[in-house]
């Protein structure tokens, strides 16, 4: 249990001091108008901006880091892919902020690469062109950002479950097969229940991870994109807005979010871990 | 071996790799312009970052703290996440809040209070980034190895393998290093991988507390200057995965023991 | 006012009684080492690296400048904080210190906030590794001295400070000015713009952007007062302004993009709203984007950052060589050729030290003749209805 006090010691008690100087005012005192203030504008609106965001970039990052990991590990694919994407991964989980943002913006910015071959060669110009759902497309607004996030959630998902997917060994496809299941029995019977637990873990992480990003997203809009991360370094740490104890109350904010999650999570965990078993 | 890849796989995989390797290639295209016609090519961008001497150092830095994060790390959370499997799994869901906690706190204010709360404390560790700064790498990484390693448990049977070793005779220590470890290598070196990915990204803890790592170097070059900063971009992309290929073959040369029990399954 | 002075006043007081009890400064510091906790006073750590606990001065003009240069060298370093080096020229400032003193130099955070500087100010107190002196806008100089975070200090040059531009007690002082200007690409940009009333016109699709957002960029808050100006609001209300770049947006022009180095050299920003001295020595560092400036006609909005000296600087007198350094000719010419105003420039105009090339370099004195800087009040009555519109009006 040294872990316990490691974790004691250097994650508590910051944690703490988070949560109790949310409660101050910015004269001193025990206020909860800090608090209060998180459900008018325009905070409300960037919880909500956050957790969208947050879920929907967890839900696809998922859902395609499982296609392509599944796409990198099962047999027939070479074994050296699997290192290069692993590898890769690695280094594009951590890949962010001004970088990741500039390197979109230079691909499919207003006078990136790729818009310029569609504009100029396909005559697509993408930024033009009204699509049927969505309207208009940009890269500077949520769906944009959502874009250039799954540069780093994909990568993330795929290391996690990784080793998962190897626990879906091949033998269990193979006894599968030769009890005369096909390809969708056996992913209804086998395949997903036995990945649920890592999938709803790697789907946490996901939701965690995106939701407290925020260089990137300033970047690709200087802020017109209201997320929580980029408001509490507004109110923290800017050139600006002076008032920490905000700054922690959305901070406290982030972290009811977050608490709801594992609220919901456990229990979800918990019937999967029966189906796994 | 012959190669029988599904097609469908073929089809994600270079989906996923154009979407993956298109804005690589945007920023290599800038960082080899030339600033007298903003179009190509020269690589006066990477003669730039590598003759800075500030380059070299701050790697160096970057990459032993890197090291010592993954060692620290590995130590403390594989046993404790094997005994948590093996042992206390209603622990479980408590862990995994934990674990969540570290997204929570913003690093700009994680790094106010631990500055806060270790102001009085030897200068070895709060002056020297090997202390001070490590222990915070430690508490990023968390997450990440949590989950990793998590799932990489689940995927075996670790109830089995653990009797087994021990009906042979095997201590606890013995057990884990021998039998459990390459068992999970993968998810461990996943989560090493990710660690390493943050010591070489992390920025806002090491410039608060002021010390001098790679990201704040490649964080300066970023902010003032325009060609550089898409080569060092790239440069420390390919040092990092380098690095991460490097820490592959070293577990698979010890993984050849690994090989045998999972052929046994 | 007069308990920041008790302050000071205890603090040096202080300094001198350390003095006596060396030898069991030295003893204790011994022990230290030999594995008890360092304690973490400045005046312990100091005495334990032997400087000698001498007063630095208030006034430059007491002490010979031989004799802070003495006593700075002794020191050896200088600790600086969030100076960017292609930001009004700090780059040649920080090497020239450097080479005239024979002092290194170590640079923290270079792209960090005024809010991060006065952080560091406080959680780094007592350790070697502070910044001795700080760079801050006006809101954070102001908030940081009722903090007591800073030294005062009266350097030689003070009284050619400009009133409204210092601390009369010493606390901080005014560095240097730059306007709002229009930073374009000629190459991309046919027509150039000269007022914001151009910058609406339809040519300028999706090109305009800001240097970040103005919850949290000092330059964006200055665009967003300046388009105040020229959109018939007053320094008193910037709301007009909020709504000149919800205009902006809703014609198209506008691209939410923070705008840097890499952006403006790669065209991605044709047009940026940001200050005058980034926006003009991006004209020579990116020949390839043909960049020009302009001050925009309709709205000559100014302000300025502050130099502060650390009130427990781990090097006190190289803090108050390099604050000499900065209000000597030498180190106001530094700051002009990096394009901005330095504090000093009516003084040094008046006694005509200034080299030609350098004033033709910048725009014309006249437009700078109107320029209009908001007092503290008005910038927070600013910041607050910005914090309040903003988002709603410009978010996606």
């Amino acid at each position: 249990m040294p872990f316990f006090a490691y974790a004691a010691l250097f994650l508590f008690f910051p944690a703490a001091e988070v949560l109790i100087g949310s409660f101050k005012g910015v004269h001193g005192g025990w206020t909860l108008s800090n608090i209060h203030s998180l459900f008018h504008s325009p905070f409300r609106e960037a919880f909500v901006s956050s957790i969208k965001l947050s879920l929907t970039t967890a839900a696809a990052g998922c859902i395609l880091g499982l296609a392509i990991a599944y796409a990198a590990i099962r047999d027939g694919t070479p074994r050296i892919i699997r290192g290069i994407i692993t590898t890769f991964s690695g280094v594009a989980a951590n890949f962010g902020g001004i970088p990741l943002a500039f390197a979109f913006i230079a691909t499919i910015g207003n006078v990136g690469i790729v818009t310029k071959f569609l504009s100029s060669d396909l005559h697509w110009n993408i930024y033009q062109t009204k699509y049927p759902v969505f309207g208009s497309f940009t890269l500077f607004n949520t769906f944009g950002v959502g874009i250039v996030y799954m540069y780093f959630q994909i990568p993330l998902m795929l290391l996690v479950i990784a080793p998962a997917i190897d626990g879906l060994r091949r033998e269990w496809r193979e006894a599968a097969s030769n009890l005369g299941a096909n390809s969708l029995q056996f992913w209804r019977h086998v395949g997903i229940p036995v990945l649920m637990p890592s999938f709803l873990g790697a789907f946490i992480l996901l939701f965690g991870n995106a939701f407290s990003a925020y260089a990137t997203a300033y970047s690709l809009t200087a802020g017109s994109v209201p997320l929580v991360p980029i408001l509490i370094g507004y109110y923290y740490s800017g050139n600006v807005l002076d008032n920490p104890h905000l700054a922690q109350a959305l901070a406290f904010g982030m972290f009811v979010v977050l608490a709801v999650m594992m609220l919901l999570y456990i229990p979800l965990q918990r019937r999967a871990a029966r189906w796994a078993k | 071996m012959k190669i029988r890849m599904k097609p469908s796989a073929i089809v994600w995989l270079l989906l996923a790799g154009a979407y993956f390797i298109i804005p690589l290639v945007a920023t290599l295209l800038f960082s080899l312009n030339k600033v007298s016609t903003g179009t190509c090519c020269s690589a006066h961008a990477y003669g730039t970052i590598l003759h800075d001497g500030a380059f070299w150092q701050n790697l160096k830095t970057s990459a032993l703290l890197g090291v010592e994060t993954i060692a620290i790390s590995l130590v403390l959370f594989v046993p404790t996440i094997y005994l948590v499997h093996l042992k206390l799994p209603k622990l479980r869901p408590v862990l995994a809040f934990l674990a969540l906690i570290p997204f929570v706190v913003p690093p700009i204010v994680m790094v106010i209070g631990l500055l806060d709360f270790y102001k009085g404390s030897p200068s070895w560790f709060y002056a020297q980034p090997w202390g001070f700064l490590a222990t915070a790498y430690v508490i990023l990484a968390f997450p990440y190895m949590f989950f990793s390693l998590d799932a990489g448990y689940r995927a075996i049977d670790i109830h089995t393998l653990t009797e087994a070793s021990q009906n042979l005779g095997a201590s606890w220590a013995r057990t884990l290093l021998t039998v459990i470890l390459p068992n999970i290598r993968a998810a461990a070196l996943a989560g090493s991988f990710l660690t390493l990915a943050i010591v070489m990204g992390e920025f806002t803890i090491a410039s608060l507390a002021a010390f001098h790592t790679f990201p704040i170097y490649i964080q300066g070059i970023e902010e003032s200057e325009a060609y550089p900063a898409a080569a060092v971009t790239l440069i420390s992309f390919g040092i990092t995965w380098a690095a991460m290929l490097s820490l592959l073959f070293i577990g698979r040369k010890r993984g050849a023991r690994g090989a045998l029990i999972a052929g046994a399954r | 006012m007069e308990d920041y002075e008790e302050q000071e006043l205890e603090f040096w007081r202080k300094l001198e009684e350390m003095d006596m009890s060396r030898s069991s400064m030295l003893k204790r510091s011994v022990a230290a080492v030999a594995g008890l906790t360092v304690l973490s006073t400045p005046e312990i750590a100091m005495a334990a690296r032997g400087i000698a606990a001498v007063n630095p001065p208030l006034k430059g003009k007491s002490v010979p400048l031989k004799e802070i240069v003495a006593q700075a060298k002794k020191e050896g370093k200088l600790n600086v904080i969030a100076l960017p080096h292609d930001w009004a020229n700090y780059g040649e400032m920080i090497t020239t210190f450097k080479k005239k003193y024979g002092l290194s130099m170590d640079e923290q955070n270079p792209d960090g906030s005024s809010a991060q500087e006065n952080q560091a100010v406080q959680s780094l107190k007592g350790d070697a590794r502070a910044p001795d002196v700080v760079d801050d806008g006006p809101p954070f100089a102001i908030s940081g001295t009722a903090q007591g975070l800073f030294a005062r200090y009266f350097n030689t040059n003070f009284a050619t400070i400009p009133r409204f531009m210092k601390d009369t007690r010493g606390y901080w002082t005014g560095d240097y000015y730059g306007a709002v200007s229009i930073g374009y690409n000629a190459g991309i940009v046919k027509t150039p713009p000269k007022s914001f009333a151009d910058l609406l016109k339809p040519e300028y699709k999706g090109q305009v952007a800001l240097n970040g957002s103005p919850l949290t960029s000092g330059s964006a808050v200055a665009g967003v007062f300046a388009a105040a100006l020229s959109n018939g609001g007053s320094l008193n209300d910037v709301g007009p302004g909020i709504d000149w770049f919800a205009k902006l947006k809703s014609v198209g022009n506008w691209v939410p993009v923070q705008a840097n180095q890499q952006t403006v050299a790669s065209g991605q920003t044709p047009i940026t709203i940001d200050w005058d001295y980034l926006n003009l020595a991006y004209g020579p560092e990116f020949p390839a984007a043909k960049w020009k400036t302009v001050i925009p006609a309709d709205g000559v909005y100014g302000a300025y950052y502050c130099q502060a000296i650390n009130a427990t600087a781990p090097n006190p007198w190289s803090a108050r060589l390099w604050n000499e350094f900065l209000y000597s000719d030498q180190g106001q010419l530094i700051w002009l050729k990096g394009y901005s105003h330095p504090a000093r420039f009516q003084d040094l105009s008046k006694r005509k030290v200034i080299p030609k090339a350098l004033l033709a370099a910048l725009p014309s004195a006249a437009l700078y003749a109107k320029i209009k800087f908001a007092s503290n009040g008005q910038q927070t009555t600013a910041k607050n209805l910005i914090a309040q519109q903003w988002p709603a009006k410009m978010g996606a």
